[in-house]
């Protein structure tokens, strides 16, 4: 059972690297905001396959209620930033900044 | 410690501490760091030491990206870059790369991860360990390694965040001259509309975020958490009215008087209960003699209870100055109009 778990965990852990693709490399800064969102929702069910496999969930659902109460408090922070500042992907943001910034 | 997990978070973790130092927009730095906080609590508590994590997990999601985002949002997207690779850059390099050389040949003579045999764990831990429910009735030992054994530090601690607020209040707060105060007028006209489902959901979660704050609060003795998470949330709650509805709409229910004086009360509780001891004839922050006072309570007992009392004070001294800090640096201390 325990390693049904640890797969679980492990799947969950590689299904946030794929997250993280996006959130590192994402065009514009809404990718990331969906990407980090989407990283805090595996967070939390993997905070609780990690309380499983140490046999002490009640140690872990805390933190995992934690992050369900407030995970979107960020996302809503940055669409407010956008309902101010329309502009979504000025140009020289990003990794490339130079060749942007040239064209 | 599972190593399967350990390896991937820990990859992914300098994934994240490089895109946030390279990437060129600040609002996507901060975001970033949203992901490296996840990451950070996933990996502590996947360590074993909840308490840590549950840390991370409040502030990071509840305040911390907030926070940036607003800083941001007042001041300005751009970084200045400077492509050009000058001495005093190449000198800086070569000392950073030295000093991680060193620290990476020195790490390997540490002890094994959790070693019995290691100085940090035979020397003040096993005591801790076997005597902390007899000494002080507290099932988790972090709470009472925290609140009591090392209180003095955990005091200063808090004066420590008090003093975070207080200089933003210093550097940030200031009124209004009578031009700024027509163009405020003037603005404030042009409204900014608000999604009703994102406020009427975020009014409906609030009192379940306060209770669950209380419940931290209260029940740190018992599983993770404690006066620091609970206070977090708390103040996330506030943060969130603020976010769905506005500044005015919070200042109204949490105005700055009282947000300051909160803040100082918090501090006094903590520092209050530690004088009731000095007054009562034991050693600052001694909470067993505070059964002299306390009716029917054993002193074990009593250090418990003292635990919860300088866990309130701080719980009501960590909401006080996270909404006090958001509140300024997202109006950019005008109080007139936030993120």
């Amino acid at each position: 059972m325990n390693d049904f778990f640890l797969a679980v965990g492990i799947g969950l852990c590689l299904l946030i690297t794929l997250t993280l693709y996006r959130v590192i490399l994402g065009p514009t800064v809404i990718d990331r905001i969906m990407g980090v969102n989407i990283i805090g929702t595996k967070t939390t069910i993997l905070l609780i396959v990690i309380g499983i496999i140490y046999r002490r969930v009640d140690m872990f659902v805390d933190i995992a209620l934690a992050y369900a109460l407030l995970n979107f408090i960020t996302t809503i922070a940055a669409s407010r930033y956008f309902q101010r500042h329309k502009n979504l992907s000025p140009l020289g943001f990003g990794f490339r900044y130079k060749k942007e910034a040239g064209k | 410690m599972i190593w399967q997990l350990d390896l991937i978070i820990l990859t992914l973790i300098i994934l994240c501490a490089f895109a946030t130092i390279s990437v060129q927009d600040l609002l996507s730095a901060a975001i970033i760091f949203g992901a490296y906080s996840f990451l950070m609590c996933l990996l502590w508590t996947e360590m074993g030491s909840v308490d840590v994590g549950f840390t991370e997990a409040a502030v990071g999601a509840g305040v911390g990206t907030v926070f940036c985002i607003a800083a941001v949002f007042q001041t300005t997207r751009k970084v200045k870059v400077d492509h050009q690779m000058n001495p005093s850059k190449f000198i800086g390099l070569l000392a950073a790369s030295f000093i991680g050389i060193v620290l990476l040949i020195a790490q390997g003579d540490f002890p094994a991860w959790a070693d019995p045999d290691s100085p940090a764990s035979r020397y003040l831990s096993p005591h801790f360990i076997t005597n902390t429910i007899a000494e002080t009735s507290v099932p988790n030992i972090v709470t009472s390694v925290l609140a009591d054994y090392r209180g003095f530090d955990t005091m200063f601690e808090t004066a420590v965040i008090f003093a975070a607020g207080v200089a933003v209040f210093a550097i940030l707060r200031r009124g209004r001259g009578k031009e700024e105060n027509d163009q405020a007028v003037a603005a404030g006209t042009e409204d900014v509309n608000q999604d009703l489902i994102i406020q009427w959901i975020c009014r409906q979660l609030v009192p379940f975020m306060q209770l669950f704050a209380l419940y931290v609060v209260a029940h740190g003795h018992h599983s993770p958490g404690g006066g620091f998470q609970g206070g977090v949330i708390l103040g996330a709650s506030f943060i969130l009215l603020q976010l769905t509805y506005d500044l005015k709409t919070v200042l109204q229910r949490m105005s700055e008087r009282w947000n300051v004086l909160l803040g100082n009360l918090g501090v006094f509780i903590y520092a209050g209960i530690g004088l009731l001891c000095l007054v009562l004839g034991a050693n600052f922050l001694d909470y067993s003699v505070l059964s002299k006072i306390l009716p029917a309570t054993s002193p074990i007992m009593a250090r418990s209870h003292g635990m919860l009392g300088i866990e309130i004070g701080v719980a009501i001294a960590v909401m006080a100055i996270m909404i006090g800090i958001y509140t300024n640096l997202s109006s950019h201390g005008d109080h007139e109009q936030g993120l």
